[in-house]
């Protein structure tokens, strides 16, 4: 993967880099893109986020339906992460930061986010 | 006549009233919908007649016909099949068993296989009068199929106390389906009103009759007579606290056996809930 190269989606509470990361996946408000490629941000609004169930495996599919190739998230239940694993999309974890999407970023391209390579939390709407 | 016995809240009486309710009945059906714990069992006991399985279905993706056009997730209200570029995850706990994805499936990809969710027990406790209750299995997340397989084989039941879930979700609305009057089961406390409240709606919202027998009255405060005057709604009967009642309770007695003026009480109410259904 070529870090230069890719789509990134951060999982955020406005359509705004400045603006904090969510503390949620599925249910965030916007999911903000990052092109490396253009270094340009895009704010796309999360459609999964009123689902009766299943909101993480969905939000999986919106993010691979935008040609994202990572993820920056505060934490992935088991039914989201095995949906990014099937779309081949990582995922890296700020946790339970409290700072800026563009402050997430820096801190991906600064290799301080660790891969996800197990769900880190249960699910909270079955 | 079919009577549902339900309460918003928790732990208010529903299992108490309808357990004690069916054992001053000559003959009737009661059915626990309860299916995530059902406890009438405990109180009636009985004979075992039958226990059945009861199953729901999901999809099923057969690959040498699935060309991932995305239909199926495109339709599905529950997320739980959700096509990716090489396979199609489906999460079973997810799945309504609706059978949109395979009607929408343009190369017939999809079938669907069946899973135990619980089982139903049957209990006869005298020749007239049997029970039934639902079992759900662990881990599956909605008891419905198991609350509709109950009111299916219940349906031509002269008189059926329906013992119903707690809430006002998916199971509660299964478990007043076709019922002739509801009884409210409601605590005077806060939690109590606040719970009933959301109850009354749904009653109201599905049409049914009811009224509310007052449990554990003295606890709590007088809020809830002011609340039932201003909204008309009939106050069917009190049943005052008291500790033996508790205790009886705790060791799975009928309270019905032992305190005449609560068996008094049950009369009352089946007296006037019987004459709902010729009024």
């Amino acid at each position: 993967m070529d870090i230069n190269k890719i789509k990134i989606a951060i999982c955020s509470n406005s359509d705004n880099a400045e603006g904090n990361v969510s503390n949620r996946f599925a249910r965030c408000d916007f999911y903000t893109i990052y092109d490396s490629k253009t270094l340009g941000f895009t704010f796309v609004e999360n459609t999964a986020k009123d689902s009766v169930s299943g909101a993480g495996a969905k939000a999986a599919k919106i993010v691979s339906t935008l040609g994202v190739d990572v993820v920056l998230v505060p934490e992935l239940g088991p039914k989201a992460f095995e949906a990014l694993e099937a779309f081949e999309i990582k995922a890296y974890q700020y946790g339970n930061k409290n700072y800026s999407v563009r402050d997430a970023l820096y801190e991906f391209y600064e290799n301080k986010l660790p891969e996800l390579l197990n769900p880190s939390g249960k699910s909270k709407h079955s | 006549m079919k009577i549902a016995i339900l309460s918003g809240k928790g732990g208010t009486g529903k299992t108490t009233l309808s357990v004690n309710l069916f054992s001053i009945l000559n003959k009737g059906v009661l059915i626990d919908t309860d299916t995530e714990e059902p406890n009438s069992h405990i109180f009636l006991k009985g004979t075992n007649v039958s226990t059945s399985e009861v199953y729901k279905n999901h999809p099923v993706v057969n690959y040498e016909k699935c060309d991932f056009c995305g239909n199926c997730g495109d339709h599905c209200n529950f997320n739980a099949i959700i096509p990716t570029k090489t396979k199609v995850i489906v999460f079973e706990d997810l799945c309504h068993d609706c059978g949109f994805c395979e009607i929408v499936c343009p190369t017939g990809a999809i079938s669907y296989k069946q899973k135990v969710i619980g089982t139903i027990h049957t209990k006869e406790i005298t020749k007239n009068k049997k029970y039934h209750y639902g079992k759900l299995s662990i881990g599956e997340i909605s008891g419905v199929r198991l609350i509709e397989s109950l009111k299916e084989m219940t349906d031509n039941e002269e008189t059926l106390i329906i013992d119903c879930p707690p809430g006002v979700s998916c199971s509660t609305v299964a478990a007043i389906s076709n019922v002739d009057y509801a009884i409210v089961c409601a605590e005077p406390t806060p939690f109590g009103i606040s719970d009933m409240k959301m109850v009354v709606e749904l009653l109201r919202e599905e049409d049914i009759k009811f009224g509310v027998v007052v449990n554990k009255s003295g606890i709590g405060n007088d809020d809830i007579y002011d609340y039932l005057k201003q909204e008309e709604i009939p106050l069917l009967a009190k049943i005052p606290f008291t500790k033996e009642r508790a205790l009886l309770y705790s060791n799975s007695k009928l309270i019905t056996k032992y305190d005449l003026k609560f068996n008094e009480i049950m009369k009352d109410i089946v007296k006037i809930t019987s004459g709902e259904n010729h009024g």
